[in-house]
């Protein structure tokens, strides 16, 4: 029971099963539960332990680490990720070797801090080009950024080849065969930990994508999950295709997207759909589309979303709410990196008319930008009310393309124009 | 009371502004393209550019000193990645890490008329 797993001579997997788990960090299911993977590399002149397990599974990871090392003989302690389920075993470890040095990505300082709560600590934070030599072992870390918190960084033994890689690179599956030649098919369990996990920050993906290719490598030995010792470089090159672009180049070079989703009850805010729709596509190098999402469920439109240069919302007001499938959209947002798209609301009401405010503050809450106020009608729009939604399709369409007319604005009015509170905002109450 | 000229380049609109404003209370509510993350002066997300007017901007805190060095290393190490170190290296000139050109816009405020830009 409890035994460490030979990487090779030197390297050692010390980490912890959890078979019973069911469900991690409350977004992701876990149908087989999950590894914490920890490490312990051997150098002539000293041991480094990388990464701890969860605190609920210290047991198994002590058991494992004092099989093949004294706590005297850690030299070295290496965290390429902060969380929890990867520091739960950090403190008892530290008193266990006090003699040892923490060695940490410059982003984890404070982090560590507000997660052990501790004044006393002492450790070292380390960045790309950085080293520590343990003998003829030798760690290089690498700066992986938002991996997917802001303190991820990589570790790469460089005798073996081997990169400790922290979540990146990981998925929940729990077999104790452990290696990924070895275990059951994960498939599932890879792209549902990145889709999840690491999409909405595929950009930094990317980077340390380029950080990491020069590196020969042996085995990937992530946080969670399998130890990919077989053709590493697949699952490099996996990544690189999920984190590139999801959908086939539909577009001409410099053409924007806006996309349009919206639900209507009487058809009033369908034809202000269509009207904003028919004033943006005035505008060359604009592209609309628009989708009632009475016939779509919110996880259909997510690459379309990911994709999308622009999003407006459009809702009528229900009991003083937007429509519920809109939320349900907007909660899937999170699944993608929509930070700085442009962003707008609009909709019908019959009495008070929150939903467009509502909308837009969730969107602005997801940062995104939404620079102009957007439009409400009062029950059904006439035809006079309809060109104005046609005269803001075209506005939000130079926004997109940049072409709009500069404009100067008090401070006052501004901010006035983002309270809350309706009746001041009537926008379209002229007769 | 006191006012100043804050124009976003990137979305073409000027607003009219008490002094002492900080420019995060402007550039979210009128949809500019700076990004910000924490508004405490921690994360470093909200660093945009002063194309012109620096000189009426507030003075750099030791906080936002200590962030914008700890974010020009992340630009670096991105850049280093890209190895585009020409460019690198004319920021670094440019820049000399003293938050020149180079401005968190929740802790920045306006003294007088400025024209500020996403980086």
């Amino acid at each position: 029971m409890n035994k460490p797993v030979w990487l090779s001579e030197r390297v050692q997997w010390i980490g912890a099963f959890d078979p019973d788990m069911r469900s991690f960090d409350v977004i992701l299911k876990t149908p087989n539960g999950t590894t914490y993977n920890a490490y312990l590399v051997r150098g002539s002149e000293g041991v480094a332990v990388i990464d701890t397990v969860k605190a609920e599974c210290a047991d198994q990871f002590f058991a494992r680490l004092e099989a093949v090392c004294t706590y005297a003989e850690i030299t070295t302690i290496v965290l390429n990720h902060l969380e929890p389920d990867h520091t739960g075993a950090l403190p008892e470890l530290m008193r266990r070797a006090p003699q040892a040095r923490l060695y940490i990505s410059q982003s984890a300082q404070l982090m560590l801090k507000a997660l052990l709560n501790r004044r006393d600590l002492d450790f070292t934070a380390v960045s790309t080009g950085d080293n520590v030599s343990l003998g003829d072992r030798n760690l290089r870390f690498l700066h992986t950024p938002y991996l997917h918190w802001p303190d991820t960084q990589c570790t790469y033994l460089e005798e073996e080849c081997i990169l400790f890689s922290g979540d990146v690179f990981g998925c929940h599956f729990c077999d104790e065969r452990l290696f990924n030649d070895k275990v059951g098919d994960f498939r599932f369990a890879f792209e549902y930990y990145y889709a999840r996990i690491m999409r909405p920050f595929r950009e930094h993906v990317m980077k340390a994508l380029t950080l990491i290719d020069p590196l020969p490598i042996n085995m990937i030995a992530p946080t969670h999950g399998p130890i990919l010792r077989d053709q590493p470089t697949r699952y490099l090159q996996r990544y690189r295709e999920l984190s590139g672009q999801r959908l086939h180049k539909e577009l001409n070079a410099g053409e924007k997207t806006l996309i349009i989703f919206y639900i209507s009850a009487y058809g009033s805010t369908t034809r202000m759909a269509q009207a904003i729709r028919d004033g943006a596509e005035q505008v060359a190098g604009v592209r609309v589309s628009l989708y009632d999402m009475e016939g779509g469920d919110a996880d259909l439109f997510i690459d379309l979303v990911e994709d999308a240069d622009g999003i407006l919302i459009g809702s009528p007001t229900i009991n003083g709410d937007a429509a519920k499938p809109l939320w349900d959209l907007l909660s899937a947002f999170s699944m993608v990196n929509v930070r700085g798209k442009l962003a707008g609301a609009f909709g019908s009401y019959g009495w008070s008319g929150e939903a467009v405010q509502m909308l837009e503050g969730r969107m602005r809450g997801l940062k995104m930008r939404v620079p102009l106020d957007g439009v409400r009608v009062k029950l059904i729009p006439s035809a006079e009310e309809l060109e104005l939604c046609v005269q803001h399709g075209r506005t939000v369409g130079e926004h997109l393309t940049g072409s709009n007319a500069p404009r100067v604005i008090d401070m006052a009015d501004l901010l006035a124009s983002r309270q809350p509170e309706v009746e001041s905002n009537a926008t379209l109450t002229r007769e | 009371m006191a006012k100043a000229k804050v124009t976003f380049s990137d979305v073409n609109v000027t607003v009219n502004v008490p002094v002492g404003t900080r420019i995060i209370e402007l550039s979210e509510a009128v949809g500019s393209y700076i990004a910000y993350n924490c508004r405490e002066g921690d994360c470093g997300v909200c660093l945009f550019e002063v194309i012109k007017g620096r000189e009426n901007l507030s003075e750099l805190s030791d906080q936002e000193k200590t962030v914008l060095r700890a974010h020009f290393q992340e630009i670096m190490d991105g850049w280093r990645a890209i190895g585009d170190l020409d460019k690198l290296q004319a920021r670094m000139q440019r820049e000399n890490f003293i938050g020149k050109h180079c401005r968190l816009a929740c802790q920045t405020q306006v003294f007088g008329d400025v024209i500020v830009a996403p980086l």
